[in-house]
């Protein structure tokens, strides 16, 4: 994914003050980190100012990386879930007030998730492939556990790779394959069941 | 999930392989055991399909873009700079200007418009003028600017040097002399109409040395414009060559003297 002596040079480069590299660094990974933001906090505002506290975190603590130790997207990814994790410890309280039937992001339109599963019987990929099913599912995504969230959208959105979701969540593979099964599964009946009141 | 057998897999052992039959790694027995296991055990089975199509779901999830200006806000709270980016951008949609060109639309031009109006113009040529009949009356000539020195007893010479300079040119001009002049007799005339002024007072005593009082008003009287016509005879020595003549003889001359009363 990255070749570790190039970016090992770039952080050195970075660290010494080269303003190329740093730019360089947020060209690099600034989508990536704004689309694990985006699917973890549901909200493009939310993605935007997490993003930055992402970078500005980067840019305080770049000299604490070290390329021996792992990769440095594995590092910024963990920076990255640990704001995530904050940013939802802070919003927990207003988390719990939400229901299925309070809108979930921006791009709803004060549509309850229950009215915007589509009408029914088109084949699974057709219907996930259009943009109204893409919102809906990632306002089921924004419904699961955290814990469930986060090791689901570093697999399957992010496609990394076990060992490094271990790294990043500090948990044994095992577990990591266990939670991306149970946040698969948990979706699937998320939709399944919001799908079942439409009908 | 419970630790239930079937088909000699745990349901334990299914949910790790979970992962694995989905990522399309698993083959051999082992995926023989585990699609065994899913047929027969009721809570894998479902959790199998489940799973597959939560995947699917997820998959068919596409990236988002960022917002324009996250990468520009990213580099201005981290470091402060401008983007390469930014920079392409804003040269291609503006023509290019260079800073004296800025500096003279922003600075420049509106003080070049104020300086253009005739008003200015005539104010400044005054302003101008004024200051050089100022400085030309000071003494002051722009070669010697140079060699000013600027240490403290310097200046304090310049000032006291300057102050009596223009003490000096004030006190020679001839019409301040004359309104003096004028001034001082008009005094000494109206003086004789107050005749219990010098009357009533002391006579200053000889001796006294110190008193100074009656200082100031001897100065006063001290009139250069105050004539005196005394008569004076003029006469000669009788010497070799008025042998001839009688004393009656002599001529009388008068003169009138201006004496200074001290």
């Amino acid at each position: 994914m990255e070749d570790v002596q190039v970016v090992a040079m770039l952080v050195r480069r970075c660290i010494a003050g080269d303003s190329a590299a740093w730019e360089e660094i947020v060209q690099t990974y600034h989508r990536r980190i704004y689309n694990i933001c985006y699917r973890f906090a549901g909200s493009g505002d939310d993605a935007q100012d997490l993003t930055q506290e992402v970078f500005i975190k980067m840019y305080r603590t770049l000299s604490s990386y070290d390329h021996t130790k792992g990769a440095f997207v594995t590092w910024v990814t963990t920076i990255t879930r640990n704001l995530l994790v904050d940013h939802f410890r802070k919003t927990k309280q207003d988390r719990m007030t939400d229901s299925m039937d309070t809108p979930a992001s921006e791009h709803e339109d004060a549509q309850p998730l229950s009215e915007q599963i589509p009408d029914h019987s088109a084949a699974a990929d057709a219907r996930v492939r259009s943009r109204e099913v893409s919102e809906t599912v990632h306002a089921a995504l924004a419904r699961l556990s955290p814990e469930l969230r986060e090791a689901v959208i570093l697999r399957d959105l992010q496609d990394m790779d076990y060992r490094e979701i271990a790294a990043v969540l500090k948990v044994p593979e095992g577990t990591v394959k266990s939670r991306i099964n149970r946040g698969r599964a948990e979706l699937a009946r998320l939709l399944q069941r919001t799908y079942r009141q439409v009908m | 999930m419970p630790d239930h057998t079937s088909n000699g897999m745990q349901c334990n052992e299914f949910d790790v392989l979970l992962t694995d039959a989905l990522d399309g790694v698993l083959s051999g027995t082992g995926l023989d055991r585990f699609q065994a296991h899913a047929r027969s055990c009721a809570t894998c089975g479902p959790l199998l399909a489940e799973a597959e199509a939560g995947r699917s779901w997820l998959k068919g999830l596409s990236e988002v873009e960022p917002p324009v200006n996250l990468v520009m806000n990213i580099l201005a709270s981290t470091s402060g700079i401008d983007t390469q980016r930014l920079r392409v951008t804003t040269r291609s949609a503006q023509p290019h200007i260079s800073w004296w060109e800025r500096t003279q639309a922003s600075l420049l031009e509106p003080i070049w418009a104020t300086v253009r109006q005739p008003r200015f113009a005539m104010s400044f040529g005054m302003a101008f003028f004024a200051l050089s009949v100022v400085l030309t009356v000071a003494g002051v000539r722009p070669a010697d600017l140079r060699q000013v020195s600027l240490r403290p007893s310097a200046i304090r010479h310049a000032y006291y040097s300057t102050q009596a300079h223009v003490v000096h040119y004030y006190e020679n001009v001839r019409i301040v002399y004359e309104v003096e002049s004028r001034v001082r007799e008009l005094k000494r005339n109206v003086a004789p109409a107050e005749p219990g002024r010098r009357e009533s007072r002391p006579a200053p005593k000889k001796d006294d040395k110190n008193d100074t009082t009656q200082q100031p008003e001897q100065k006063q009287e001290r009139n250069y414009s105050q004539t005196n016509s005394n008569l004076i005879l003029a006469s000669a020595h009788r010497g070799p060559f008025l042998n001839g003549f009688n004393a009656c003889d002599l001529p009388v001359v008068s003169v009138s003297t201006y004496r200074r009363l001290v």
